[in-house]
């Protein structure tokens, strides 16, 4: 595959603070690459390097392969942090001056609007925007040149649940047509939803990289319950178990390697029991998430 | 080139801000400069109060080719409004961080400075255009001889009066570059000549020798104070090549360390 951002060994120093750290960062073509880590981990830093308004102290990077110039972040769409546009412009007027910074057709402006749902609103100032509409403007802005590469840096935040999906949505179905994402959050949950590969950084050091349906792998747990009084008992003496808890009205048991829940459905049925309630939970990201933090201490 | 100075002019003709200070500035410039005549009325009539009295139309104010140092000298008073606009356009995108977005969209720091140094070529010129036209107009109504030969004579105050405001302009942004925040430029802007003043009164020995090269008194000193002529004095009435070039070696400066700030810092 395509390696669209190669980084090599990038730091930033804010005087004594080393707020990004030797930094060694792969991303391919069609990936949807997601960058967590704690609030001033280095993501936006990181990105900021990126993108030409943070000077680095040492490293390089390199975009397509090429050394990275003005010209290229052309074809790269990127918010970072909040939206940024002059408050007395209109969502229309704003987006015309992205198009003469981008060098690029402002014929796109109607569809990036409609994109996201801006086109009734387009022309009244931005400062009248409520906040998921700037987000949803930056969203357009960075559409705008059709990039091959969207960069966003916690496109979420303080938005509400619905504004929230929408996002999701609308970032789902950018990376369907085969673009380059990377998504700076620290929302774990939003990662797990849209990313394909993610990274994490913690003060400055990359922590953990790798593709995110590796993460469910490894052992499985399983939520059982069952009419049964002595389900505790007969839980643990199932062969594949190595821990059981009660929780929330259930026993959640972790299964040993190469265990499934089918396996203690047929166990449970062996025994005459028959559950009222059996879920194979898959490790989320935020469990993998704080195991990867707590690790790196 | 044509590209950057379209988007900051994109920038600005959207902002109201922008449209009021162009606008007092070019209405007082041009009333101030054509109402000389209205002044010199105001004048005889108060001295006549006093018993002395004043011919003025012994004094040829705007006769070819006396109207052009007079008129260009006067308008240069004016450059601190533009300076401010100009300020206000930088600040602003340190305010609203649309700096550090233009860049990420693919502006070098480079050109982002080039956007805003054209558009302050712009604006001398536009400063230019309005003095050379209320100059040659008043000229025609009060020159007792509109003759071409006086007419086209001393108009080398026009590109002095146009590296005097783009100077100043230059030394706006600069300082706008490097400060940020618009009230702080904006109260420095307004003092530079009287700290220059205050620095230049206590200059002592052979340090006196490098007043001319002051940026703000090498800047005044491109289009010389006229008026001492009408009272009967020695005037400086031509550019000196001197000031010229000091002038110009303190216009890259300006620019050239906008661009070392801009390119040096985080945005």
């Amino acid at each position: 595959m395509e390696t669209v951002l190669s980084i090599k060994g990038l730091t930033k120093n804010f005087g004594r603070l080393c707020a990004v750290n030797k930094l060694n960062l792969e991303v391919k073509r069609g990936q949807v690459f997601g960058m967590l880590g704690p609030n001033g981990s280095g993501k936006t830093t990181t990105l900021g390097m990126l993108m030409g308004v943070t000077n680095p102290t040492s490293g390089e990077f390199s975009w397509f392969g090429e050394t990275p110039t003005h010209h290229l972040r052309k074809k790269i769409g990127a918010v970072l942090e909040h939206p940024i546009f002059y408050p007395y412009l209109s969502g229309q007027k704003n987006l015309e001056l992205n198009a003469l910074v981008k060098q690029c057709d402002a014929r796109n402006i109607p569809n990036v609007l409609d994109l996201v749902e801006l086109t009734d609103r387009r022309n009244d100032k931005y400062k009248t925007y409520s906040l998921g509409m700037k987000q949803r403007l930056a969203i357009a802005s960075a559409l705008l040149n059709d990039p091959t590469v969207l960069i966003l840096d916690e496109p979420t935040n303080g938005l509400d649940p619905m504004g929230i999906a929408e996002i999701r949505e609308l970032i789902k179905k950018i990376a369907a047509n085969g673009k380059t994402i990377i998504l700076a959050s620290h929302l774990l949950d939003e990662v797990q939803k849209v990313c394909t590969h993610f990274a994490v950084l913690k003060r400055g050091n990359l922590i953990h990289t790798g593709p995110v349906n590796e993460v469910g792998q490894g052992e499985e747990r399983v939520e059982v319950n069952a009419e049964v009084e002595n389900l505790n008992e007969v839980l643990r003496g199932f062969s594949g178990t190595a821990t059981v808890q009660r929780e929330n009205g259930f026993y959640e048991v972790t299964l040993r390697e190469n265990f499934h829940g089918k396996d203690l459905n047929r166990f449970l049925f062996d025994q005459g029991i028959t559950a009222s309630h059996l879920v194979t939970r898959k490790k989320s990201l935020e469990k993998h998430f704080l195991e990867i933090l707590a690790d790196g201490k | 080139m044509l590209h950057l100075l379209k988007i900051d002019l994109k920038k600005l003709t959207s902002y109201r801000t922008f449209w009021v200070v162009c606008g007092l500035y070019f209405v007082t410039l041009a009333f101030t400069t054509a109402s000389g005549m209205e002044f010199l009325k105001w004048l005889a009539n108060k001295s006549s109060e006093f018993g002395a009295s004043v011919n003025i139309n012994r004094i040829p104010l705007y006769h070819f080719p006396d109207v052009w140092q007079n008129l260009t000298f006067i308008s240069g008073f004016f450059k601190l409004v533009l300076a401010i606009m100009v300020v206000i356009s930088v600040t602003n995108e340190y305010t609203y961080r649309t700096v550090r977005q233009n860049i990420i969209d693919g502006l070098s720091r480079w050109e982002f400075l080039q956007s805003k140094i054209l558009t302050n070529v712009l604006l001398s010129f536009m400063s230019v255009a309005m003095v050379f036209i209320i100059g040659f107009v008043t000229g025609l109504i009060y020159s007792p001889s509109t003759s071409i030969q006086y007419a086209i004579q001393d108009l080398e105050f026009f590109p002095a009066y146009l590296l005097e405001v783009f100077a100043f302009l230059s030394y706006a942004l600069m300082i706008g570059f490097l400060v940020q925040r618009s009230g702080l430029t904006i109260i420095i802007l307004m003092l530079s000549h009287m700290i220059e003043a205050i620095i230049k009164v206590n200059l002592k020995g052979w340090a006196i020798e490098l007043k001319p090269i002051f940026p703000m008194e090498s800047i005044s000193n491109l289009v010389p104070m006229p008026f001492a002529r009408y009272a009967f004095q020695e005037i400086q009435d031509y550019v000196s090549l001197n000031s010229v070039a000091i002038a110009l070696v303190w216009v890259f400066l300006f620019n050239y360390l906008s661009y070392l700030k801009l390119k040096r810092s985080d945005i």
